[in-house]
């Protein structure tokens, strides 16, 4: 801003603000958008979260357990019954979920590991590309 | 005891809302919602326009509160969020381009009794509005107006002298200008 143009008058105007009677309506607005864009990022890393842990639970119930030497072999047969016993419950429950959601025709057990990691990765990496167009949008 | 919120500073509100504090950024929003919407309407966006564009810029500075680092006021800072969301969404409308080529459309100034600044504002055309608003309400400089609108920086230079000499000629006669009351 030149000098000629600096003064202090309309400066003083331009800050002055004027009354709206809405203005507390409008900040409870600003807040509920607030809230609700918190709740949506909570409900997205949740399953996010629920899903990586599902993976994660997948591999760690099917993982071969091999405790070596001999004297191991009757506790490891043991666990290793225990860990299948408890891998078939959770596909079991996570089947019925599906089931319930009018998705039965996907096997939960008949999707490997590597697959369920892609499939999480793949719609983790969308939800960044709405995220970021959405940014680049707004920018 | 905690301090209230009413009490602390724009700049460490910032700094707990950056944090996720929402009802530190809620506080922001209720010191500083006019002085945006009031400059979104000065800039001649639609009551419900200038509205909307200023919730969407509360909701970016809220996720962009970071960034933000006291250099300036807080107040500046979402202003200039809000002016160039409100840019955007008008340069999509294509609303003000014929307009700044074309100046007739400007009202007439006529001298009445007592006249305020957004009712002097309204004897500008669009275009003197909009660069008028964003250098004085706004605070941005005129290179970065000719930058947001697309415009030559002389075009812009143009726009703000002619916008304050009618802005002067509609408010001096009225005696507006030496008795203004300060408020915020």
């Amino acid at each position: 801003m030149s000098a000629d143009e600096f003064d202090p008058e309309i400066e003083r105007l331009f800050a002055r603000t004027p009354h709206m009677p809405d203005a507390a309506l409008f900040t409870a607005q600003v807040e509920k958008r607030l809230e609700q864009g918190s709740r949506v990022r909570f409900l997205a890393l949740s399953l996010a979260g629920v899903v990586g842990g599902a993976v994660a639970l997948r591999e760690a119930v099917t993982v071969n357990l091999n405790l070596g030497d001999g004297s191991g072999v009757v506790a490891g047969a043991a666990v290793n019954r225990g860990v299948s016993a408890v891998s078939t419950q959770a596909q079991g429950l996570a089947q019925g979920a599906l089931d319930a959601v009018g998705l039965s025709g996907l096997e939960v057990g008949s999707l490997g590991a590597m697959q369920l990691f892609w499939i999480a990765a793949a719609a983790l990496v969308a939800v960044a590309a709405a995220g970021a167009m959405r940014l680049a949008q707004d920018v | 005891m905690t301090q209230s919120l009413v009490d602390r500073h724009d700049v460490e509100l910032a700094a707990q809302a950056a944090a996720g504090g929402r009802r530190e950024f809620g506080e922001l929003v209720r010191r500083h919602g006019l002085a945006v919407r009031a400059l979104l309407r000065r800039m001649g966006a639609q009551p419900s326009t200038a509205d909307d564009v200023a919730q969407d810029a509360f909701i970016q500075a809220f996720e962009r509160c970071a960034e933000f680092r006291g250099e300036g006021t807080f107040a500046a800072w979402v202003k200039r969020i809000a002016a160039r969301l409100y840019l955007k969404r008008v340069a999509k409308e294509s609303r003000y381009v014929a307009e700044l080529e074309d100046d007739s459309t400007a009202p007439t100034v006529e001298h009445g009794d007592r006249v305020d600044l957004d009712e002097a504002l309204k004897s500008l055309s669009e275009a003197e509005r909009l660069c008028v608003s964003l250098c004085h309400g706004a605070g941005m400089a005129h290179p970065e107006i000719a930058a947001a609108l697309n415009l030559p920086l002389g075009t812009v230079k143009s726009h703000v002298k002619r916008g304050l000499d009618k802005l002067r000629a509609r408010l001096a006669p009225a005696g507006t200008l030496g008795r203004t009351q300060h408020v915020g």
